[in-house]
């Protein structure tokens, strides 16, 4: 395994965004995907490369723990920290970038025929490249400083993809929004990063994750600062997650074209916070405060993204929520390792969602917006309906991202999220936080059927019932180009078969745990009972849709008729947008007025007035300027004679 | 030795002292210039003075290249002189007061001057415009005049 395989996952993408933004506007035009899709599918092929490289020799074996490094340059060298430019990959990273440059590459193609005759066609290309090559950075850095810098990147690119239709003053504003939220997670993590150095002395992950030793001497000196690294780390996931209180900016993103939604915000770049929080496991060990405060946000802002998914009438809106509900089950997931002997099945169930989750929720948002693209870029699931027969491809691939969501038995979806009700029914039974785990077992189980009922909701209502088009779909609408339909395909195999090959073999989780600071675990678990319990409620919310959608339409409307209020709340977002408005935004802005009166009455009337001085000082002198000639040289004679008096005098 | 050498710096200074005091005192444009080439010779023969003092050529080499100089400002100063008088056919340095503070009176009340301005007035050689013409920002530091215009 060379670093040439290992810098060209990062360098292939950067090197095609700079190619695409120079060349792009003038030179490649409608060809700017090539360079895109080209550099993107090395990167795939070189990650492929990473994965085998790690697959162990005596496979399930602990202790082929060491990490491959390659370092670039000193990036910053202050007194004794240094900072450098240095890749990593182990286990975990492999299975990320694999995730990250396979998905973004099918991504990549749907984005050729989706985005096709659009005007930032290749700003749009150039802009995917970039995040690719930051999601890159991020997952391959070697300490907290080069993480950071890759977090901040695909920041900018969600900020940028987001607000890619920049004259729409909606997706303008949601950009803006994503970012200011984003800034308050930054923020924490930043923190979180000092705090780390302050107590490690290094932001190296094997300096500061790969001392299980250490950190537990540490934490047992002071529990309250490795819970408080904990915490500030997880403000910063929660931040990119997009978990309850800061969830708010997600839905709005949908507002950027639909391959970035599939592929930034639900795909790649909002399993970061995951990410960070797994890859920070053995600090997260040592604070138990820490991973239930994880857990316990997860199952709040699980419930809640789902409440306010039941009565989305946008179709991406829906799956936005969905979106915000997964992650949050990877949260429940990782904290967990609370309540459990060893993190290890936590983490792994985690990441295994993590990693199915990423292929059919992209193919769900791809789907969606092969729906949009026949539709004539309307998205309101109360516009259309009936659209089976019309677009069979986008149907078929829709049913199999849709299925595998809610968990269908057999499907990825179903085995990952077994695997993390499983984790929380073991957690279930700890001494000390076993209540806790039970309640969000059984909140876990809840949002499993709310999943299954409004991802088949919005099944129903798009595909199902009489056919109708909105106006904007011309008379005849057509279903993907085959440009756009490959990817589905790939994705909707993926999707079907991705979990029933390395779920229950065991393969992912003996995989993974060859992770820096992943402690060792007795092994693979399955859970039948969850499972049969997991299936019943899967099936149960899928029926429940079925009959409420197809078999008699009139119950939604009678329903959300006498549960008005609580029709309002989820409709409204449980009014969390006008809260912050009221609570935040608004007292902000009051405190931003008053600084702008300050600044241009108080301010620059005192700075004008210091400029004022010089004139009135010269006042006096000005007689002296008459324009005679003679005045002058009197002037310059009597200087002449005080210059050498002064000399005179300064001799002696 | 030493009393020719203070005797000659006091012809020096007595020069360069009449020079200034003609300077000042006189309005004909040519005799202030007179009197300017004056104090330079005042301060050449200083140089001369003290280069004999020292043993050395070197306030003489100086001198001759401060003559070398003064020739050529000669020729401009009087191109000068010539151009003012083409426009005021007048010599008298009195009539050129236009560098004064905008709003100050001109010190020279109309009938101390020695003759009046004629209306012909030749005309002077105008640039072409090149360029573009600057566009200023929105907000100008406006600065605000509290005296009448130029009487």
């Amino acid at each position: 395994m060379s670093d040439t395989v290992l810098w060209l996952i990062p360098l292939a993408p950067l090197v095609a965004a700079v190619l695409i933004a120079l060349l792009g506007p003038k030179f490649l035009r409608e060809q700017s995907h090539l360079p895109c899709v080209l550099a993107l599918l090395v990167s795939f092929a070189s990650s492929l490369m990473l994965l085998c490289h790690f697959v162990p020799a005596g496979f399930g074996e602990h202790g082929h723990d060491h990490a491959l490094l390659s370092t670039g340059y000193d990036f910053l060298t202050v007194g004794s920290f240094t900072s450098q430019i240095r890749l990593s990959a182990d286990a975990m990273t492999a299975i990320m970038l694999s995730m990250v440059t396979g998905v973004s590459s099918l991504v990549a193609l749907f984005a050729s025929g989706y985005m096709h005759g659009d005007k930032g066609y290749a700003r749009f290309f150039a802009e995917v490249s970039l995040f690719v090559f930051s999601m890159c950075v991020l997952v391959l850095a070697d300490n907290f400083v080069m993480l950071f810098v890759g977090w901040e990147l695909v920041g900018l690119c969600s900020y940028l993809l987001i607000g890619f239709w920049f004259q729409k003053p909606s997706a303008a504003a949601a950009a803006k929004k994503a970012f200011v939220v984003n800034r308050i997670g930054d923020f924490g993590l930043l923190l979180g990063i000092f705090l780390i150095w302050t107590t490690f002395g290094s932001v190296s992950f094997a300096d500061v994750l790969g001392h299980p030793e250490r950190i537990t001497e540490i934490a047992a000196g002071n529990p309250g600062l490795m819970t408080a690294i904990c915490l500030l780390l997880f403000l910063g996931a929660v931040g990119k997650s997009a978990q309850f209180p800061l969830h708010v900016w997600l839905p709005d993103a949908m507002e950027g074209p639909t391959p970035v939604s599939a592929l930034i915000h639900a795909a790649t770049m909002v399993t970061a916070g995951v990410y960070l929080v797994a890859r920070c496991t053995p600090l997260f060990l040592a604070a138990p405060d820490a991973q239930v405060t994880v857990a316990a946000i997860g199952g709040i802002t699980a419930l809640l993204a789902a409440c306010m998914a039941l009565t989305q009438n946008d179709l991406k809106r829906v799956l936005a929520y969905s979106t915000v509900s997964q992650l949050a089950y990877l949260f429940m997931g990782l904290g967990a390792a609370a309540g459990l002997e060893s993190a290890t099945p936590a983490v792994s169930a985690a990441m295994f969602h993590l990693f199915t989750h990423a292929f059919f929720k992209a193919l769900l948002f791809l789907a969606a917006g092969s729906v949009m693209h026949a539709m004539g870029d309307v998205i309101d699931m109360r516009r259309f309906s009936g659209l089976r027969k019309v677009l069979p491809m986008t149907h078929w691939t829709f049913l199999c991202g849709a299925l595998a969501l809610a968990g269908f038995p057999l499907l990825s979806g179903f085995w990952s999220k077994d695997e993390i009700l499983g984790v929380l029914s073991e957690a279930s039974h700890h001494h000390r936080h076993g209540g806790l785990f039970v309640v969000l077992y059984w909140t876990a189980s809840v949002t499993a059927l709310l999943t299954a009922f409004y991802t088949f909701r919005a099944y129903f209502m798009t595909f199902w019932g009489p056919e109708k088009f909105p106006e904007e779909a011309g008379d005849h609408p057509h279903d993907a180009t085959a440009v756009m339909a490959w990817p589905l395909r790939i994705l909707a195999v993926c999707a079907v078969g991705i979990g029933a090959v390395v779920g229950p073999t065991g393969l992912f989780g003996d995989y993974l745990h060859h992770t820096i600071g992943m402690p060792a675990s007795d092994g693979h678990h399955m859970h039948l009972d969850v499972m049969v319990i997991s299936a019943l409620i899967g099936l149960a919310g899928i029926g429940l849709a079925w009959f409420c959608y197809v078999k008699s339409p009139s119950i939604p409307g009678k329903l959300a008729g006498s549960l008005q209020p609580l029709y309002a709340l989820s409709l409204n977002k449980f009014f969390l947008d006008e809260v912050y408005l009221l609570c935040l935004v608004m007292p902000l802005r009051g405190v931003s007025r008053v600084a702008a009166y300050l600044d241009s009455q108080v301010l620059t009337r005192i700075v004008d007035g210091v400029g004022r001085i010089p004139g009135l000082l010269s006042q006096a002198p000005r007689f002296l300027q008459n324009g005679l000639v003679p005045a002058y040289g009197l002037v310059m004679l009597l200087g002449v004679v005080a210059g050498m008096l002064f000399a005179i005098s300064y001799l002696k | 030795m030493t009393g020719d050498i203070e005797r000659t710096l006091a012809v020096a200074a007595g020069l360069f002292i009449l020079g200034a005091i003609g300077f000042l005192t006189r309005r004909n444009l040519i005799l202030i210039f007179l009197s300017a080439e004056l104090m330079m010779h005042g301060v050449g023969l200083t140089f001369v003075t003290f280069g004999r003092m020292h043993f050395s050529n070197e306030g003489q080499v100086m001198n001759v290249m401060s003559l070398t100089v003064a020739a050529c400002e000669a020729g401009l100063a009087l191109a000068l002189i010539l151009a003012l008088f083409q426009v005021s056919r007048s010599l008298d340095v009195e009539l050129w007061t236009d560098l004064r503070e905008e709003d100050l009176p001109n010190p020279v009340s109309a009938d101390e001057l020695t003759s009046v301005v004629p209306a012909t007035a030749p005309e002077f050689p105008k640039l072409t415009p090149a360029g573009r013409a600057p566009v200023l920002p929105k907000r100008q530091v406006v600065i605000k005049r509290n005296s009448s215009p130029k009487t």
